[in-house]
């Protein structure tokens, strides 16, 4: 029972990992973004076109972190 | 968007919950998972092994491609036969999709020489995916659920019956983003064999020149990194179409638990109203973006990994 508990512990505990990271990720490009707009409002749609990219690969590996917790939780 | 089974929408808010009655965990898995092969929707024998019957995935995957195919053609044909090519409304809606993609998505990453040959992949992609996402918006079976409560009737192992079980996302079924990254990964290898040569492709996957002992480093990493992209597109479909439907439910749930945990019906339909069915509405309305942006996505990566086999500049 106690390694049951362990493993949603640990389970709830990456998730939230996985989070801040993503989030802290996506954060600073999102920043980055916003900087680089008001400096150069004219170049807005390609800094905002070059954004994609990286951020789609960011949410990727969050997206995996999240199911891989989910799986500690459903494997058990 | 798969509200709750109709038999759980039936509230009497003076009837007194009897607990153990409501599993909010398996009534959520019970919602975004296939149906089991062992009680499908059409049975077919076994070929070679493999169980070819149909279950509910399977089933949203023909529907898809059954709508896709029927209204593509259509509108087209339609279009061709006119004294006038003038676009319809139907007709420019389907234009703008072709020229998004072939303009926005394909040609930028594969050069303007290549695209007319991949954009038909890509698109067919990208409208295959976005019609399975958006699919599982639509609760088509939950209506049927609540149909066949109030009026059919229909027996326990009536087809009706069957086909109200399991969820209606068969983008959210990590089996069908496999297959669609398969696609990807065989796509990589043509594009990159069909400009390089079968030979010259694999060997542009390392760079040239280094000194020998780093290949030994960088040939494992390289084909490591190969097979992760196809994986990581897997991941990012099923997950994010499951996700958001696990989270909905969630929070539809609540209406249930409380009603549980407080002893009576009253509770649940006040933590419904205030709570649940507000913050529902307003994920799904997320969820059409994240539909839309899942679709594109798919699309966008695929065409930057056919890009990259393409112009391998090492």
């Amino acid at each position: 029972m106690e390694g049951f508990a362990l493993a949603y512990a640990g389970a709830g505990i990456g998730l939230g990992l996985v989070v801040i990271g993503a989030g802290v990720g996506i954060g600073r490009l999102a920043a980055g973004v916003a900087e680089g707009v008001a400096r150069q409002p004219s170049a807005a749609s390609q800094i905002s076109g070059a954004t994609n990219l990286p951020l789609f690969l960011l949410e990727g590996v969050a997206v995996l972190g999240e199911v891989f917790c989910l799986l500690i939780v459903l494997l058990k | 968007m798969t509200p709750v089974f109709a038999q759980e929408l039936v509230v009497d808010p003076h009837a007194v919950i009897e607990p153990g009655k409501f599993d909010a965990g398996e009534l959520i898995i019970g919602h975004v998972s296939n149906t089991s092969l062992q009680d499908p929707i059409i049975h077919l024998p076994r070929v070679f092994g493999i169980d070819l019957s149909v279950t509910k995935h399977v089933l949203m995957l023909w529907i898809v491609a059954a709508f896709l195919f029927v209204t593509v053609t259509w509108i087209v044909r339609r279009f061709s036969r006119q004294e006038k090519p003038i676009p319809g409304r139907a007709m420019s809606a389907l234009e703008y999709a072709v020229e998004f993609i072939r303009d926005s998505v394909v040609a930028p990453n594969l050069g303007k020489k290549h695209a007319t040959a991949w954009t038909p992949l890509l698109l067919t992609l990208f409208v295959f995916i976005l019609f399975a996402n958006a699919i599982g918006l639509i609760p088509l079976f939950d209506l049927l659920g609540l149909a066949d409560h109030w009026v059919l009737h229909t027996g326990d192992h009536s087809i009706v019956k069957r086909m109200i079980h399991g969820g209606p996302t068969a983008t959210g079924n990590f089996n069908v983003t496999a297959a669609l990254a398969v696609i990807t990964f065989g796509a990589i290898i043509v594009a990159g064999t069909r400009v390089h040569g079968f030979v010259q492709h694999w060997k542009n996957l390392v760079p040239r020149g280094l000194p020998a002992p780093l290949y030994i480093l960088l040939v494992p990493m390289e084909i490591i990194g190969m097979l992760v992209r196809p994986f990581a597109l897997t991941m990012r479909l099923a997950a994010n179409m499951t996700g958001g439907h696990i989270a909905i439910l969630a929070i539809l749930s609540f209406v249930f638990v409380f009603a549980r945990m407080l002893g009576t019906a009253l509770a649940g339909v006040g933590v419904g109203i205030v709570f649940s069915v507000p913050l529902a509405a307003a994920m799904s309305g997320l969820e059409i973006i994240i539909v839309l942006v899942q679709a594109y996505v798919f699309t966008l990566l695929s065409a930057v990994f056919i890009g990259m086999a393409i112009h391998a500049h090492h």
